[in-house]
């Protein structure tokens, strides 16, 4: 299945975007969590804050379905 | 302070008091705590003070540098040098003579934080790390005051406004990740204008009780893109919130 990651900021670096400035298209397969799959792509989950997709927070334990966008926050803390 | 206004504060008023849903005398009542005066706290403290607040305590140990002032515009090139909450309380005395204003010089601790934060309505966030909003956000629980949070960096800022138990806290949303030791905050000096603006307006519209738009919801705003996202927010069953 195929899902789509995006992340701004800090993050975008890590994700190596493919599809536009912000997104990254993954092939996957089913089952598996955002973590897991933010692993298998040599990502730190330690450096996702929080994610979200169709207007809600996702748990990094959230296991995305074929066609997701899920967008990924990086911790930010500035004033 | 009575909640009655003088035909000086309906003047200065006039233009938002006619303002449908809008409570003048409210928010003459009202006491808001702003833990920091930097880029946010700047621009959420200007508006609040503006609008007309009856209180407004500024808590904040730092002193204004050159490198402040891309962002921080409560201060000027005069500025450098001195404590911020003395030059915020100059600067926004003279904008509002009609508000008190309240200074603490010094940072939020576990030590002080409870007595500090006692009494007030709401508490606005212009904090610069992780462990401060850790900290305020568990005594905002115990004592059941609402928390207007906000933060920026980069092109990006987050906004909410936490009241647990109806909603979720800080720490049920961020209770994951690391940071990317990133010091000092990287920004456009505008963004923390935008979101502490924001902050105050959610603020007044909590404190009118109109549209409590931002409980229960998490604003990501994208300056780069111009999106801004609401995302919904749920309570993390894990959460020390919960036992509080
Ligand atoms: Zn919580």
């Amino acid at each position: 299945m195929t899902i789509f990651l995006k992340a701004g900021s800090e993050l975008r670096e890590r994700l190596q975007p493919d599809v536009d400035y912000y997104t990254r298209k993954v092939e996957t397969e089913e089952g598996k969590s955002i973590r897991t799959i933010l692993e298998e792509l040599g990502i730190n989950p330690a450096f996702v804050a929080f994610a979200y997709s169709d207007g809600s927070i996702k748990r990094l334990d959230y296991v995305p379905k074929d066609g997701d966008t899920i967008t990924l926050q990086p911790p930010v803390s500035g004033g | 302070m009575t909640a009655e206004l003088s035909s000086k504060e309906e003047d200065r008023y006039f233009r938002q008091l006619f303002v449908k849903e809008w409570n003048q005398e409210k928010l003459k009542q009202a006491k808001v705590f702003v833990a920091g005066v930097g880029g946010l706290g700047s621009a959420s403290t200007y508006y609040l003070a503006a609008a007309g607040i009856g209180t407004i305590h500024i808590c904040d140990g730092d002193i204004v540098e050159r490198v402040d002032l891309n962002r921080q515009i409560l201060y000027s090139e005069k500025s450098i040098g001195k404590p911020k909450v003395e030059e915020a309380y100059r600067r926004l005395s003279m904008l509002n003579p009609e508000i008190k204003i309240d200074i603490t010089n010094g940072y939020l601790t576990k030590k002080n934080v409870s007595t500090l934060i006692d009494g007030y309505d709401i508490i606005v966030d212009g904090l610069d790390n992780v462990e401060t909003r850790l900290l305020l956000n568990t005594l905002s629980i115990e004592k059941g005051i609402p928390y207007a949070y906000g933060t920026v960096q980069g092109w990006e800022g987050f906004l909410s406004l936490f009241n647990p138990p109806a909603t979720a806290c800080f720490s049920c949303v961020m209770d994951e990740g690391l940071e990317e030791k990133i010091t000092p905050t990287l920004v456009p000096g505008v963004l923390p204008g935008i979101i502490g603006a924001i902050q105050a307006s959610e603020v007044i519209k909590y404190l009118m009780d109109v549209e409590r738009t931002s409980l229960g919801k998490l604003m990501v705003y994208d300056s780069r893109r111009l999106a801004f996202d609401v995302i919904t927010i749920e309570k993390n069953p894990n959460c020390s919130c919960n036992k509080l």
